[in-house]
């Protein structure tokens, strides 16, 4: 079997990291470590060209929503992986709330986030604004010990 | 197949410092020492009345192919979660309005990266996929600053 897609570096830092924490989950420190620094360099390696905006986000999410998540869950739906299909169905959730937090973003400002914590769900994304970590992810229902605080 | 602890969870019952043939359970850092632990004994996992102890095993099975169809699909969204995070973590660092929030979006975008890298092929440390991209890495070795001991490392410490 061939799969023959290139990664950016981007993409290779985000493999490498899905990785090391797959290494950290099977009490291998040694082979985390490694992949860290592999993920290290990648991401060192990585960047965009010229200024950017949250409106460069916008688009990128829109055509997620619109086509890239449609292509994964439609053959995911031709050949019954559910494991790509979970991953659709959070990654579509999370992906819609990053829209609907930048569209608050560009009416209020800085008062979206006046009073308020952000807490990122380390098992599939979500974004919380909020005083208080959730109790639990309404995405994937991990619990508050998942949440980072940005 | 060793035992590990996840301290979260432990309530310090300490019935796995009873059972424990070795004294593998009692450590200074909370970890069970997997040097001293028995392969397989599992007495500690099934004695712990929290569910603290489990099972960590040492080889993995090969996983059925990916179609793909889906790995392609897989793998461009991948890329534009990579791409998401790289405009987030530039806007985070610009340092005005909104780059908390661009960092949290970068954050995340990580995050779903992860998850797109996992099932389109990345899952398993072990699998032939991850030993197939180390080895292909391998002839960056030339590049600046290159990782290529940490990939040497690995592919001797995997399978």
């Amino acid at each position: 079997m061939e799969y023959k897609e290139p990664h950016s570096s981007g993409a290779l830092a985000a493999i490498c990291t899905n990785l090391s924490k797959a290494c950290d989950k099977q009490m291998r420190p040694t082979e985390a470590g490694l992949f860290g620094k592999l993920a290290a360099y990648f991401s060192q390696s990585a960047g965009v060209a010229g200024p950017v905006s949250f409106n460069d986000l916008d688009t990128c999410i829109t055509s997620d929503t619109e086509s890239g998540y449609v292509a994964v869950e439609t053959r995911a739906q031709q050949v019954g992986d559910r494991g790509a299909l979970r991953c659709v169905t959070w990654g579509k959730k999370v992906t819609t709330i990053h829209k609907s937090v930048l569209v608050r973003y560009a009416k209020q400002g800085d008062a979206l986030m006046e009073g308020n914590n952000l807490y990122v769900c380390e098992a599939c994304g979500f974004i919380a604004i909020a005083k208080e970590v959730p109790e639990l992810c309404p995405i994937c229902k991990a619990p508050a010990s998942r949440f980072t605080k940005i | 197949m060793h035992a590990a602890r996840n301290i979260a969870l432990c309530t310090k019952d300490c019935l796995c410092l009873f059972i424990c043939p070795t004294g593998a359970t009692d450590t200074e850092n909370g970890q069970i020492d997997f040097a001293k632990c028995l392969d397989g004994c599992r007495l500690c996992v099934d004695a712990c009345p929290s569910h603290a102890l489990y099972l960590v095993f040492d080889r993995y099975p090969v996983k059925p192919d990916k179609d793909v169809a889906v790995v392609s699909a897989l793998d461009n969204l991948l890329e534009s979660k990579a791409k998401q995070e790289l405009i987030g973590a530039a806007l985070a660092h610009e340092g005005n309005g909104g780059a908390k929030l661009a960092k949290a979006i970068a954050h995340s975008d990580r995050v779903l990266a992860e998850d797109c890298a996992r099932e389109a092929r990345y899952m398993l440390p072990q699998s032939n996929q991850t030993r197939k991209l180390l080895t292909e890495l391998l002839g960056r070795r030339g590049d600046p600053g290159f990782p290529v001991e940490a990939i040497e490392q690995l592919l001797e410490l995997l399978h």
